[in-house]
């Protein structure tokens, strides 16, 4: 809603924000008691003049960044290099944290996922086992290639029943 | 003329609706349209950013025009009390011809008395 109020210069200034709207928030002030009609017009105007020059200077950074869209990194930049802007309105921005949304998502909570350990290595779980027995067909010079696959071939789940831990292979 | 600012809520524990504490955002966007180019684009999240920046301003260029009231025992907001909170607060470039239009307001009503008289 637009509303024309003051006259300067023969022209009537149009205002851009509705009047009752920005004397609500006026009023959330509890010490603010009474405010005349031309206070209220001053506020709004120089909140439109402000609200202009933000607009502009993260326009301006926007096109630093060689962006055609203004963000909210982009008024966090703005509001930044203005110091009187800085000290009220730099607290009030959301952080960048929330702001800035991240390209993968996160992992969710749990165990965290571990690359697969590579061919021919030793799990924990081996050593609390009972040492296998010796294989007789075995030629004595030469050790068993894989002692962790060497298992007794008449009971060949010896090793998942006494194994304590269980092996999250994946 | 002035305003009466009274401290009731529409509701009746005094929650504030998010629309109340916030301009139309509608107005917003239409605003920074004005100022950006051509075919530069807002996102979403700008436009509510930015209208919680402009309600925020307004929150402390009020808060600083009241204090002085306060300080001076006086209930009424004038307009020269939002000019010195504007150039308080660092907003000179704003003050300065608010406060050329504030004095021509003032001459322009003594004259019509003047000419009533």
């Amino acid at each position: 809603m637009v509303m024309a109020d003051e006259e300067e210069n023969g022209v009537s200034i149009q205002l851009e924000f509705p009047k009752g709207r920005v004397k609500k928030i006026m009023a959330l002030d509890k010490d603010v008691k009474r405010v005349s009609s031309e206070a209220l017009f001053l506020v709004s105007r120089s909140t439109e003049l402000f609200l202009q020059f933000l607009a502009e200077k993260s326009a301006q950074v926007a096109i630093e960044k060689k962006r055609k869209t203004v963000n909210l990194e982009h008024i966090r930049v703005a509001v930044k290099r203005h110091q009187p802007t800085r000290d009220f309105l730099l607290d009030e921005l959301p952080p960048p944290s929330q702001a800035a949304k991240p390209d993968k998502p996160t992992q969710p909570a749990g165990r965290p996922k571990l690359d697969p350990a590579p061919r021919g290595t030793r799990c924990i779980d081996q050593f609390f086992r009972k040492p296998e027995p010796e294989n007789t067909a075995q030629a004595p010079g030469q050790p068993p290639e894989n002692p962790a696959q060497a298992q007794s071939p008449e009971n060949p789940d010896q090793d998942q029943a006494q194994s304590p831990v269980p092996v999250d292979e994946s | 003329m002035e305003d009466s600012i009274g401290g009731s809520s529409s509701n009746d524990n005094n929650i504030i609706k998010e629309q109340d504490r916030l301009l139309p955002i509608a107005n917003v966007g239409r605003l920074m349209k004005q100022i950006l180019p051509q075919n530069a684009k807002i996102s979403k999240e700008a436009k509510e950013t930015m209208q919680e920046c402009v309600s925020e301003f307004i929150s402390f260029v009020t808060s600083e025009a009241s204090e002085k009231c306060r300080k001076e025992r006086r209930k009424t907001v004038n307009g020269d009390d939002i000019c010195w909170a504007l150039a308080t607060l660092g907003f000179d470039d704003y003050a300065e011809p608010m406060r050329r239009k504030s004095r021509t307001k003032i001459q322009e009503a003594s004259t019509n008395q003047n000419d009533l008289c």
